[in-house]
């Protein structure tokens, strides 16, 4: 029995519903906050995931950030050294959408060339007709910078579990693949 | 001198933060460098040696893989209390190949060592030895 932990950060524009999207993962689905509230300070959603077909797992750490500090505070405080990465833009923003390779590249910069998995999550997927990024476009660029593409609804329940799963697999296969490596040094 | 470290000299781990149970930390101190305790995401990871009596520690050998900041403590009490630093060293990374880490202590005595990793150069990092040369 395996258990992992992994330090996964929330990163992504103001308001495009991280907060949400952890507050469901964490929950189940038992609850959507609908009234407005800027998280104040950080929020830390602890939650364990089983690996399928095995008896591992894998503990994510999610620091949500309120998004009111510097972005240097933001490294300093809760990035630390950073295990997996959820980008997080809304389908109804095309705004948010485009600020997702500004982040991208922030926090590449401050991994220092730490292979960190991540996914691309393209939340309020409810809001169809308000949308304003294609899911085409959103899973191409996502592709190109080896992230897996995501759509969700904090609102409708839908789909929330999905990318914190993904990361968590991706976590534990680069888990086997260092072993082996390691492995075979000795 | 000799190994103190070694589970034969009655060397026991008593705290490790990480869990994979195929690569316990008492594979540290088993005397051999083909096994391994490996960490098992996040850092800090520590873990604390607690030798058979109190040692007069001159020399402390690390073999690992992708550790980069090792801070050591030692504590002189027969229960695991009231540590302090003694060491801190930031390890050269290397590719394909083991680190090896020697730490020169002139004679600190100690009950215990404690090894706290508090970064490295990947999510995974690995222990595959430590040696502790001391008088008893
Ligand atoms: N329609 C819709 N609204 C959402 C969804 N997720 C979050 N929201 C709303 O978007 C606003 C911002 O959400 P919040 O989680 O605070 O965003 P954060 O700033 O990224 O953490 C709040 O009013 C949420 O109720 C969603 O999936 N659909
Ligand atoms: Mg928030």
């Amino acid at each position: 029995m395996v258990k992992l932990r992994a330090r996964c950060i929330l990163v992504g524009d103001a308001s495009v519903g991280k907060s949400a999207l952890s507050q469901m993962f964490r929950s189940d689905g038992a609850h959507f906050q609908k009234n407005y509230s800027m998280t104040a300070g950080v929020e830390l959603v602890v939650k364990s995931v089983q690996i399928p077909e095995t008896s591992d797992s894998v503990e994510l750490f999610i620091f949500d950030s309120a998004g009111k500090e510097t972005f240097a505070e933001a490294c300093e405080k809760l990035w630390g050294q950073p295990s997996v990465l959820c980008l997080v833009f809304d389908v109804s923003s095309d705004v948010s959408f485009r600020s997702c390779s500004l982040w991208l590249e922030r926090v590449r910069a401050h991994c220092q060339g730490l292979q960190v998995p991540g996914v691309l999550v393209g939340n309020k997927s409810d809001l169809s007709s308000r949308r304003e990024v294609e899911t085409v476009v959103a899973q191409e660029w996502a592709q190109s910078q080896g992230l897996e593409y995501h759509e969700t609804s904090a609102k409708e329940m839908e789909n929330c579990e999905a990318p914190f799963l993904s990361l968590a697999q991706a976590f534990y296969a680069l888990y086997q693949d260092r072993l082996q490596t390691i492995q075979t040094l000795a | 001198m000799i190994d103190a470290a070694l589970i034969s000299s009655g060397t026991q781990v008593i705290l490790s933060a990480s869990s994979d149970e195929n690569y316990p930390p008492e594979h540290v101190i088993d005397g051999k460098a083909e096994t391994f305790w490996i960490s098992t995401g996040m850092f800090p990871q520590e873990f604390i040696l607690r030798f058979a009596d109190t040692l007069k520690i001159t020399l402390v050998t690390i073999h690992s893989y992708n550790v980069k900041n090792l801070k050591m403590e030692k504590s002189t009490s027969s229960d695991a209390t009231e540590f302090e630093g003694i060491a801190e060293k930031e390890f050269e990374h290397t590719e394909g190949h083991l680190q090896a880490n020697d730490f020169s202590l002139s004679g600190t005595t100690a009950t215990h060592l404690r090894f706290i990793i508090t970064s490295g150069y990947d999510h995974f990092v690995s222990v595959h030895k430590v040696t502790v040369e001391g008088i008893r």
